[in-house]
């Protein structure tokens, strides 16, 4: 009886521990998501290709480091990326924004596949109707070659009857 | 025999010469954005650095003065190449209402010290404890530096090592009445 009583004390202040931690883990982790997801929107100014949350090198680190600061001061995530972009220039975004040149970024690659797919289209049109084309072209050729041969036979025929 | 028609190969033709214009502008064009500051033309962001002999400098201390802030680190080969142009520079100008700092960036604190006694550097050098100037200023590389005119508007930024006829240029530039337009390397 003493040994189920502790079990339940035992088990109601596990509950109470884990209700009480549970806030600071999840926040703790979404902090760090949300760290992550800016550092993503971010390349490394010193770096080929690498996005903060990539790199390794020390300014990366310090951007973290600065992301991280600011989103736990409360800062939103369009604020922190803004005061890298007053640094750096807009060059720091890993997606330009669509506006000025720019926007060609953004629009030539569908630009790309619709022109492409009508130039393969129009490119599989015609050579399939070239295709057809020429097979009816040819089959007339020989329609008409088969029927001067039969001309030809009759011809023939009709001689050596008469 | 060609199976595209004019009208198909004159539109393929287009498309190339935009693509290859496109990778053109941005292989060779609009250089200067790329490689101007934001900053040039603001109020310098505050700092204060831990200056190496253990006392503090902030910005808002040198208000009404020309300054030369210097971002460099002891690993740096362009930094020593510059380190007696800005001594003699130092030298020249300490009493002209112009203030050179330097800034040690990604660097162990033993080695910033050493470079300072071999190179010299009269004037205040430090680090920023939070490690966030380097930050605050937009800083890619070292070295790296900042004119800041005696409003507290960053005049200029030049990229790479520096000569006492650089520094005169930009320090005359950035100690010069408000109204000249600022610009970068």
């Amino acid at each position: 009886m003493q040994t189920i009583e502790n079990r339940n004390i035992a088990a109601a202040i596990l509950t109470l521990l884990f209700l009480i931690f549970l806030p600071g883990i999840s926040t703790a982790e979404s902090l760090d998501d949300r760290v992550n997801e800016v550092a993503h929107l971010l390349m490394c100014p010193v770096c080929q290709g690498q996005s903060v949350a990539e790199s390794n090198s020390n300014l990366a680190q310090d951007m973290r480091q600065i992301i991280r600061k600011q989103l736990e001061e409360g800062k939103s995530k369009e604020e922190v990326i803004a005061y890298f972009v007053n640094r750096y220039g807009e060059t720091i975004l890993a997606s330009p924004p669509p506006r000025g040149v720019n926007w060609l970024l953004w629009v030539l690659p569908g630009l790309a596949i619709v022109f492409g797919g009508l130039g393969i289209g129009i490119y599989l049109y015609k050579s399939q109707s070239g295709r057809s084309s020429g097979d009816s072209g040819k089959r007339a050729e020989k329609t008409a070659a088969d029927s001067d041969y039969m001309l030809k036979i009759d011809e023939e025929l009709k001689k050596r009857e008469s | 025999m060609s199976i595209l028609n004019t009208g198909t190969k004159l539109g393929v033709l287009v498309i190339i010469f935009l693509v290859l214009a496109l990778l053109g502008y941005a292989l060779f064009g609009d250089r200067e954005t790329v490689k101007t500051s934001p900053l040039v033309g603001k109020d310098a962001p505050e700092f204060t650095l831990k200056l190496f002999d253990g006392k503090r400098v902030s910005l808002s201390e040198m208000k009404g003065k020309t300054v030369l802030l210097n971002f460099w680190a002891s690993w740096c080969m362009p930094c020593r190449l510059e380190a007696p142009a800005l001594e003699q520079s130092w030298l020249k100008y300490k009493d002209k209402n112009v203030v050179f700092i330097g800034v040690n960036v990604w660097d162990e604190n033993s080695s910033a010290s050493s470079y300072i006694e071999k190179f010299g550097g009269g004037y205040p050098q430090g680090i920023d404890p939070e490690e966030e100037i380097q930050v605050d200023y937009g800083i890619g590389g070292v070295p790296e530096t900042y004119f800041i005119g005696p409003s507290g508007i960053i005049t200029d930024k030049y990229n790479g090592p520096l000569t006492e006829e650089i520094i005169d240029y930009y320090v005359n530039r950035a100690a010069a009445p408000e109204g000249e337009s600022p610009s970068t390397n």
